[in-house]
């Protein structure tokens, strides 16, 4: 199968430091595909790379096919490359509906739509994704009202709003409570599911990375560290000694010793 | 206040919205068959002027968040190149266009160069931008003065008098009745709703799809083009154009203190805090001689502090503070967003 996102050597410089370095990432139309590794490992300027946000100062990047190295951020969007952000990026002050009307497949959008209201098929997928993300009571509320989890789904609504076929979700966890953490993380696998959307994460919550994908990625001081199934990751003493350090190590050892873990 | 606002968001509130913007509209359209001396058109004249280069304004500024603090530099290069076009002379004879071509092309010239200057500007954010368009407007005033062969310098330029001040109301008159209009379809578009994600997420925008830079620069080309076209009727009116009266900040300072006085990002404001600006100062003037700047001054900072929002925006959600804009236009600046240059 060929891969639907396909960065090679991506490397990116800021002066002396060295924040991504020439890492290789692939994912498959309908894969999830997780990204993990310590903080400033670099998996955010990966992402900005990704998405264009950056230009990148070696490799190339290409989507479906199309070489996007040198393509700017709303030319990716159009491709069906969406994102979420670390740092929630959500139309404040525009009430829910409108920040998903917004959202929507501008790729589609001629000259004679954008001098149009947005039509009614936009607004009925608007609000058919806000009942599946369960924030249909609050559509005419500013964005700004909703809680920090609210805003996390109402981000992933505006990504899937473009008919995506990969979503790079940067933290989509981060400050939610555990229990929407479950309903995020059903919704994601019926969005992959449903309709064949392919995710890459960006995750501290390493069970939810997990729970969700068939294949991680480990990024440590912007090289890629390990690449293999969540529980290979897991038991991968690289990862364990880039995450936990000498600790890290000394507890897997011990724990080999008692039997119970599958210590180096 | 919340009552009030309930009121005017229901139907019956939208009835009595409705009915006063008519009455004030017949009453506009009757007032110079009720015998209205030439001085009090041309009065009101300049006041629809200032109310069109506030709507304008607001443009780039309440809806895109672009605060803009040259904008006058349009009005000048709209009255000036209908100057220029209409005074033409070869061997001392004039061969000075008409009027309405040397108008329409002043509000082209405006527009374009406002594009091609709007395509650099523009790449700046927050402040830097706002700094940017003061330069731009001190540069072409500078420029213009300078360039003595074709825009006679500091002297300035005759136009043809022609006084039917009668016909210039109700030409301006039709035009920001035409501008309101047109800001208010826009404001319901999708390009009116990607202007404000524009305003208020400018990277976001970008990530999800819009084409900022395009629609950006489209509207500031757009509002050039409208304020030069209220810069050449000026001229024409006027008879007169000389560096400093037609490049004055004061008309960017009014544009900007009449939208926040209004209610920025609000279709209405603009006319409302224009209109209130130009009454407050007559009754300031007339009352306050000696102190009327002054009592503007501390009148206009209570309005900010009392009613951040505007008159318009304290009733309509889309309005928003210029403290809201600030905030933001800081927040775009540190964005780490970098050019990336297209294949």
């Amino acid at each position: 199968m060929t891969a639907l996102l396909e960065a090679a050597g991506v490397v990116k410089r800021f002066g002396g430091l060295t924040a991504v370095d020439g890492v290789d990432i692939e994912v498959a139309p309908g894969e999830m595909v997780g990204l993990i590794g310590p903080n400033g490992s670099g998996k955010t300027t990966l992402f900005d790379c990704l998405s264009g946000i950056q230009s990148i100062d070696g490799g190339s990047v290409s989507f479906d096919g199309v070489d996007i190295t040198r393509r700017r951020p709303h030319q990716v969007a159009r491709l069906g490359m969406a994102r979420t952000f670390q740092l929630i990026r959500v139309y404040r002050d525009l009430t829910v509906a409108e920040n998903m009307e917004l959202s929507t497949q501008w790729a589609e959008v001629g000259l004679r739509d954008l001098f149009r209201p947005a039509g009614a098929a936009t607004r009925r997928k608007a609000g058919d994704l806000l009942e599946f993300l369960m924030l249909g009571p609050m559509r005419d509320e500013p964005a700004g009202t909703l809680s920090g989890g609210q805003r996390r789904l109402l981000e992933i609504g505006m990504a899937l709003m473009s008919d995506p076929r990969l979503v790079l979700l940067d933290e989509a966890t981060a400050g939610v409570n555990p229990s929407l953490v479950e309903d995020i993380k059903d919704r994601l696998r019926a969005v992959n599911s449903e309709q064949g959307v392919a995710f890459l994460l960006v995750e501290h919550n390493v069970q939810f990375v997990a729970d969700l994908c068939e294949r991680v990625v480990v990024l440590d001081a912007g090289s890629k560290l390990a690449e293999g199934t969540p529980s290979q990751i897991m038991d991968d003493p690289a990862v364990i000694e880039a995450y936990f350090g000498a600790a890290g190590r000394a507890h897997q050892t011990n724990a080999g010793a008692n039997g119970t873990g599958a210590g180096p | 206040m919340n009552a009030l606002k309930q009121a005017l968001a229901s139907g019956p509130g939208q009835v009595a919205i409705r009915a006063v913007v008519a009455v004030a509209l017949v009453w506009l359209v009757v007032l110079p068959l009720l015998g209205a001396s030439d001085s009090t058109l041309f009065t009101m004249t300049l006041m629809l002027t200032s109310v069109a280069v506030a709507i304008n304004w607001n443009l780039t500024g309440g809806f895109t968040g672009y605060v803009d603090f040259g904008h006058a530099v349009w009005f000048g290069l709209g009255a000036y190149v209908t100057a220029i076009l209409m005074s033409l002379q070869a061997n001392s004879l004039s061969i000075g266009w008409p009027p309405v071509p040397a108008i329409v092309v002043g509000a082209v010239v405006a527009g374009v160069l406002a594009g091609l200057i709007g395509r650099v500007t523009m790449r700046l954010k927050g402040p830097y931008f706002s700094i940017a368009m003061l330069g731009t407007f001190v540069a072409v005033r500078e420029i213009v003065r300078t360039w003595g062969g074709l825009t006679g310098g500091g002297v300035g330029l005759t136009l043809p008098p022609y006084l039917n001040r009668q016909l210039f109301y109700y030409v301006e008159l039709a035009l920001v009745v035409g501008l309101v209009v047109l800001v208010w379809w826009l404001r319901r578009t999708r390009f009116g709703a990607a202007l404000v994600a524009i305003r208020e997420d400018e990277l976001g925008a970008q990530m999800r799809g819009i084409s900022t830079t395009r629609l950006k620069v489209a509207v500031f080309s757009l509002a050039g083009a409208s304020t030069g076209l209220f810069g050449g009727l000026w001229a024409y009116q006027n008879t007169f154009v000389d560096p400093d009266i037609a490049f004055t900040e004061v008309r960017t300072i009014d544009a900007i203190m009449g939208t926040l006085l209004g209610g920025l990002g609000t279709v209405a404001g603009p006319v409302v805090g224009s209109v209130g600006l130009y009454w407050l100062r007559e009754v300031l003037w007339a009352n306050l001689l000696d102190y009327h700047l002054v009592a503007q001054g501390v009148l206009l900072i209570l309005i900010v502090l009392l009613m951040p929002r505007g008159i318009v925006g304290t009733f309509d959600r889309r309005g928003v503070s210029a403290r809201h804009l600030w905030r933001l236009r800081r927040r775009h600046a540190d964005d780490r967003s970098e050019e990336v240059t297209a294949p």
